[in-house]
């Protein structure tokens, strides 16, 4: 068979043409595309109608108040809520991250009993409240709760259930709130919920207070920055902050006064000498006392080294506040009450109290059930002290909203083999929850009732509750609900019978607190503030917290990870930051792998060479090193909460004097 | 056992060690294999690339085999268009090199898009702005015509050739050819200029940014230029290992040498642009951008010696050994020249890749690096094992060098 | 190349000053365009359990952050060492470098609105426009994506879930500008006269310090258009010629002087021009 010149072009074309006419290329073609796009296991979207739900988060440590949005009534993201005060449109990053989490893994399913180490077997909610009634019964007054919820009525409940069980042991987490409390009520003897205006002040002083990132009512202390700092407009207000390394709130403030770990309050005493020195006086029977401690202790020369601040910065700083015409200082460093009084003082001192833009005493909230504890009581126990000394050793432990296993300085571990029984009221499967003998799943804040009662550090009385968005997709209930419950199972009377109506009760209560508590007369808590002067002189731990790596009670959350740098955690590794002259003296340098330790108790880091950090400070972050949750936090850095040294004063525990070592691995 | 397939006239190695060399190159291409499954079946997050390089080792592998390959269009382009001659006695092997490097760098594109699955959308909805729009037309159809200059040679294959109609087709398309030289002359000749083309033009890449001078985007015929100067004395290299391994003859030092002078001659010819263009981007092109020349190097891994290697080392010093006649008749010389000047080439690819995605451009960013992975190499060696079997089996059963018989009697 | 033009050119203006970097614009945009969280194994594939891990999220070159916030310092050292955050969206350049470059116009600048839109069905996933991107604002799908059992109960309506190999970025929450033109249909609003705070992308709404402002650069009425004129405004890479539609503001010199490259000698004007007026 031959094959000529013409035979073989209609044979090239003819073939092509051929295949190009029938089907098969197109068809699979057409077909490629569309499965391209429409795999089995890439999910689809939800349709249906989109709503937005005002709610409450408290997943942050102050709790955000914002709107849940919803799609065929099922949540998918979270807003600001712009017609909330505490808002204003903004949402914190834990609270951006809260509708995830209503479907984490890492929730706890349903009610669990412990059966041997790390091992649980699941019961009813029944049963639960049976073998938890059982347990009361026999413990008596031995009982005890540690509560992380700082703003909730969920408090009273607790607490009333507590006092009807005969015992007085209420144990708060640790936080801003607890420090100031002590200070202002406890160790000043004033009265009300102290709380800034920041909003109105035109000179804002964050001593310690890492305001804009962390510290009180984060979103809406942003907001006030925000509005003082028109974008493209001279600002109306200037923002300074003081602490020990550059950090989110310092990265925005006007400026930046380094202060050693160890001198916040002598930082602000040393203020408060320059205020007086200046004509400055107070009405109080302490002041002459007040004077002389000044005088012998916290002279500008004294301050300068036991801060880092020089006398002449401190002396154009007080010339600032003296010359703003509503300053305000926020104080708070390591929950010490003796820095929560010397920023008191130093507000008394500008004549601050109760003004516009100024420091506020607001009336407390009634308690709404009768025989539960008002708000200062609840802040007067010491947990880590009692935990230190023995005092703690209750047959049973009701751990409501917090992980004390995990965030509590130093004694955290502690805690559940002091108490015979440990009870975790835990929404996700959390440090506290992996060692609890029973395990009660809290509902998610969507899927529960709660409220916000006064955020600590708000200027005006404020309340915002919020019922359930959505049904909890779990077996799952509000822990003051359960607790409740608890007491009508035993056949105690706390006046309720339905959370719901507990926060109506509230909503009124708040509605009759308005205003600011008209008369003080304070004391100035000298004795908590002699002791101010002392250094250890070595190394200082400045330990930071950031939401978006979490709080003492929440872990990182689903989408958090990629908003954390990688000049803060690398694999699994966090790095702790240190200025290059620290980083030389201590013959390290970027990237040397270090074991930081205090207390007994050690934690791995790479080292970050930072000069926003002042020499002879190593700024580690809070919130990492979790051992339990999920792989968004599990086994990722170490846990500085650890490294935190307790010290004793006399307004109550604090960890102001954070002494470390770093030694190259 | 296989000998009634072999070429007329020639001797190849026993069928044993035949079949040792095939299981080297299966291992190879196993390794290979295993690696591209894991590639479809997990997704290329499996490599060692990222966002910052999405460019890496694969797109720089490409580059250099596709630069390399050209040896193919333009010896035909010199065979049948210029009607040189000699070439004539290298002709087969330039195809069969330029075929296995561009049948290779599809494969490897296949793996490197991230839905191969579409890889055809580039014809349905060509973006006639782009660069690698051209590109994807031009290798497709290159590649195409690769294969038909292919097929000859494999239907001259003496057993199959004792078929009439395969005699006949393999006749008709030997008629032809000087067509397809042609067609793949003008297909190569605008791929490659789009391969440089598509460097040139990122307007937010200032170590390839291209402008304002004389012709935009100028990478275009320095790609054209780079890739006829290194092609013919790739194909040299090739052809002389395989005289090294099988112990014969082949081809002509006199053929190999005129390939050396074409490759030197058009070397020069690049390099004079080359240097002018360095010289345009470091004083012109780069300061508009804000940025300095020694901005554009960092540390060992993007440091100026590869500059320099490949501009002085790789190419100044190979041109001068291959257009002087006496270095390029010493066959050591020549051979090392043609070293030489392919490392250039490849060097030239890779900064143009890797260097150009590594370099920060907001001030504010920082150099990256990155190191291909396992897969990255076993992918890459797979396709190196692929052009070894071709070539083992073309030139254990095709008539792939005419004069191998005269020069091994 | 020629600038195509549009009556509204949606445009963000970000006061670098206000961003404390506290990191919720990211995680808003995460949930809001269906960015699954970065997990290492997927329990459903046991090939890929067996033969290799997915991304930790600390390999900040395999994130999907289409808002990326970078942290900038001065270089300083203690005490004068200062800090900035800048969060970088899609800069939705009036000039892109991604657009032409794409092979099979998967992305492309021709909507009103100035939006540079992705279509992911067509993309082939080349990343040619990621190596053309000089802000690193495209990001490529290395993995399939995958949430937490259950998780994905969660996804947000606004954004269709992208396969493995097809390159995404930001698109101003393009979603949410087609139903505040729906919305206004119906409140008998024109859609072109989007009024301010209409239509605002989910991390200008998260962001607590107000620091991302949002709005049509054409439109006089909208605060962005005044802004964008500040003397403390500038762009990111204005030397490149790339138009880009997002500006930044800061009073710091430092910053500003960030936001471009001088290396080559000279100094962009508005840099200049503010610290003349201001230092």
């Amino acid at each position: 068979m031959g094959l000529n010149r013409r035979a073989f072009i209609q044979f090239s074309v003819g073939g092509t043409l051929g295949l190009l006419v029938t089907p098969v290329i197109w068809k699979t073609l057409d077909d490629v595309s569309i499965w391209t796009q429409n795999w089995g296991w890439i999910p689809t979207l939800k349709k249906g109608v989109e709503e937005r739900v005002p709610a409450v988060s408290k997943l942050c440590p102050s709790g955000c108040a914002l709107r849940v949005e919803t799609v065929g009534g099922e949540p998918y993201s979270t807003t600001g809520d712009e017609d909330n005060p505490l808002s204003k449109g903004g949402l914190c990053p834990i609270c951006a991250d809260a509708v995830p989490l209503l479907y984490s893994p890492t929730r706890v399913q349903g009610p669990m009993v412990r059966t041997g180490e790390g091992q649980y077997q699941p019961v009813s909610w029944d049963e639960a409240k049976k073998l938890l009634a059982e347990k009361l019964g026999a413990a008596g007054s031995s009982v005890a709760v540690i509560s992380g919820d700082d703003t909730g009525s969920g408090n009273e409940v607790f607490s009333a259930l507590l006092a009807e069980l005969g015992s007085d042991d209420y144990y708060m987490m640790p936080s801003p709130q607890m420090a100031a409390t002590r200070a202002w009520n406890g160790l000043m003897g004033g009265e009300g919920q102290i709380g800034y205006d920041i909003a109105g002040s035109d000179f804002v002083l964050f001593a310690g207070a890492d305001a804009l990132s962390s510290w009180g009512p984060t979103v809406s202390n942003m907001n006030a920055f925000a509005e003082s700092h028109p974008a493209g407009e001279k600002a109306k207000s200037t923002y300074v902050y003081a602490g020990p390394a550059r950090n989110h709130t310092s990265s925005v403030c006007d400026s930046w006064v380094p202060v050693h770990p160890e001198g916040m309050s002598a930082f602000l005493l040393g203020l408060a000498y320059n205020l007086i020195t200046e004509g400055r006086y107070l009405e109080s029977g302490d002041f002459a006392a007040l004077r002389s401690l000044l005088a012998s202790k916290y002279s500008p020369a004294q301050v300068e080294k036991l801060t880092g601040v020089s006398k002449k910065s401190l002396a154009e700083l007080a010339g600032k506040l003296l010359r703003a015409s509503a300053p305000v200082v926020v104080a708070d460093y390591g929950c010490s009450p003796a820095v929560a009084a010397a920023g008191i003082i130093v507000n008394l001192l500008l004549g601050r109290m109760n003004t516009w833009g100024g420091m506020v005493a607001l009336p407390e909230v009634e308690p709404v059930l009768g025989s539960a504890l008002d708000r200062p009581t609840r802040f007067a126990k010491d947990l880590p002290a009692d935990v230190a000394s023995g005092a703690f050793a209750p047959k049973v432990c009701l751990i409501y909203d917090a992980n004390p296993v995990y965030g509590l300085p130093q004694y955290g571990e502690k805690i559940a083999e002091k108490a015979e029984f440990t009870v975790a009221f835990s929404t996700f499967k959390d440090e506290t929850a992996a060692v609890a003998d029973l395990v009660l799943p809290a509902a998610h804040p969507f899927e529960r009732y709660d409220d916000l009662v006064n955020p600590f550090g708000v200027a005006n009385t404020t309340y915002v509750a919020s019922s359930p968005v959505v049904k909890p997709s779990l077996d799952v209930m509000g822990a003051p609900q359960f607790a409740l419950d608890l007491a009508a199972e035993m056949g105690l009377d706390l006046g309720f019978e339905n959370f719901e109506e507990v926060l109506e009760a509230k909503a009124e209560a708040a509605e009759a607190a308005v205003g600011t508590v008209g008369s003080y007369s304070v004391g100035l808590g000298l004795p908590a503030l002699s002791d101010a002067d002392k250094t250890s002189g070595q190394l200082a731990l400045y330990a930071y917290s950031q939401l978006h790596i979490g709080s003492a009670s929440m872990a990182t959350t689903p989408h958090n990870p990629t908003t954390i740098r990688d000049t803060e955690l690398q694999g699994k590794q966090m790095f702790v930051r240190i200025n290059s002259e620290t980083a030389k003296a201590n013959g390290l340098k970027a990237g040397s792998k270090v074991r930081l330790s205090a207390n007994g108790v050690e934690c791995q880091a790479l080292v970050h060479v930072d000069e926003g950090v002042m020499p002879g400070v190593v700024a580690a972050p809070l919130g990492f090193g979790h051992t339990a949750w999920d792989e968004f936090s599990m086994g990722k850095g170490g846990n500085v909460y650890k490294l935190l040294t307790v010290s004793a004063g006399s307004g109550g525990s604090a960890w102001t004097g954070s002494a470390v070592t770093i030694a190259k691995m | 056992m296989d000998s009634k397939l072999f070429p007329e006239g020639a001797t190849r190695c026993s069928f044993g060690q035949y079949l040792l060399w095939l299981g080297f190159i299966s291992a190879m291409l196993l390794w290979g294999v295993y690696a591209s499954f894991l590639i479809f079946y997990n997704g290329i997050g499996v490599t060692a690339m990222d966002n910052y390089f999405g460019f890496a080792l694969w797109i720089t592998f490409d580059l250099a085999v596709i630069a390399l390959g050209a040896g193919a269009f333009f010896s035909g382009f010199l065979k049948y268009i210029l009607k040189i001659k000699q070439l004539e006695k290298i002709i087969n092997l330039t195809v069969i090199v330029g075929f296995i490097c561009y049948s290779g760098a599809m494969l490897i594109l296949t793996m490197d898009i991230g839905q191969p699955g579409r890889a055809w959308f580039g014809y349905w909805h060509p973006n006639v702005h782009s660069m690698l729009t051209e590109v994807i037309f031009c290798i497709t159809c290159y590649c195409t015509v690769l294969i038909i200059e292919f097929v000859p040679l494999i239907l001259e294959q003496k057993q199959l050739n004792r078929n009439k109609f395969i005699h006949a087709l393999a006749h008709n398309m030997h008629v032809h050819m000087a067509l397809f030289a042609g067609i793949g002359t003008f297909l190569s000749t605008f791929h490659q200029g789009s391969l440089g083309g598509m460097y040139g033009v990122l307007i937010g890449r200032p170590y390839a940014y291209r402008d304002g001078f004389f012709i935009w985007p100028w990478t275009f015929f320095l790609f054209v230029l780079s890739a006829v100067a290194s092609g013919p004395v790739f194909t040299v290299l090739i052809c002389t290992i395989m005289e090294k391994v099988t112990g014969k003859k082949l081809v002509e030092y006199k053929v190999k040498a005129l390939m050396g002078k074409i490759a030197g001659s058009m070397l020069c010819l690049y390099l004079f642009f080359k240097y002018l263009d360095t010289w345009a981007w470091a004083t012109d092109v780069l300061p508009r951008m804000g940025f300095t020349f020694d901005q554009m190097f960092y540390g060992l891994i993007y440091g100026k010696w590869l500059f320099w290697s490949e501009l002085i080392v790789c190419g100044l010093v190979p041109a001068i050994m291959l257009i002087v006649p006496a270095f390029r008749n010493r066959p050591w010389m020549l051979y090392t020249a043609a070293l030489l000047n392919c490392t250039g080439i490849v060097i030239n690819r890779y900064v143009f890749t890797v260097q150009t995605l590594a370099l920060p451009v907001m001030p504010f960013d920082k150099w990256y690096t990155y190191a291909p992975n396992w897969s990255e190499y076993a992918t890459s060696l797979m396709i190196v094992a692929y052009g070894l079997l071709v070539l083992t089996l073309s030139y254990r059963y095709l008539p792939v060098f005419p004069q191998e018989r005269e020069l091994n009697s | 190349m020629q600038v195509k033009e549009f009556k509204i050119k949606w445009g963000m203006v970000i006061d670098i000053d206000k961003c404390s970097g506290c990191g919720a614009c990211m995680v808003s945009c995460q949930v809001e365009n269906n960015i699954a969280p970065m997990t290492q194994e997927d329990p459903h594939n046991h090939l890929q359990m067996m033969t290799t891990k997915r991304d930790d999220p600390s390999n900040k070159l395999r994130t999907l952050t289409w808002l990326n916030v970078y942290e900038l310092n001065n270089g300083k050292a203690f005490p004068e060492h200062d800090v900035a955050y800048l969060p970088r969206p899609c800069m939705q350049c009036g000039h892109p470098a991604c657009v032409p470059v794409c092979p099979v116009v998967a992305t492309d600048k021709n909507e009103e609105g100035g939006i540079v839109s992705q279509i992911y069905p067509r993309c082939i996933g080349c990343r040619y426009c990621m190596a053309a991107c000089p802000y690193h604002a495209r990001y490529f799908n290395w993995w399939d994506p995958l949430w937490p059992d259950g998780m994905d109960k969660t996804l947000s309506p606004n954004a269709s879930v992208r396969p493995r190999g097809v390159v995404e970025k930001c698109n101003f929450c393009h979603t949410r500008y087609m139903k505040a033109k729906d919305r206004a249909r119906e409140e008998g609003i024109d859609p072109m006269e989007l009024p301010e705070g209409y239509y605002v992308p989910a991390c200008v709404e998260a962001c607590p310090t107000g620091a991302i402002v949002f709005g049509d650069l054409n439109n006089p009425e909208h605060k962005v258009a005044q802004l964008a004129k500040s003397p403390h405004s500038f762009r990111l890479l204005e030397k490149l010629g790339l138009d880009p539609q997002v500006y930044y503001m800061s009073k710091r010199e430092w910053v500003r002087e960030q936001g471009d490259n001088h290396a080559a000698g000279d100094h962009n004007s508005a840099v200049k021009q503010a610290s003349q007026g201001h230092e």
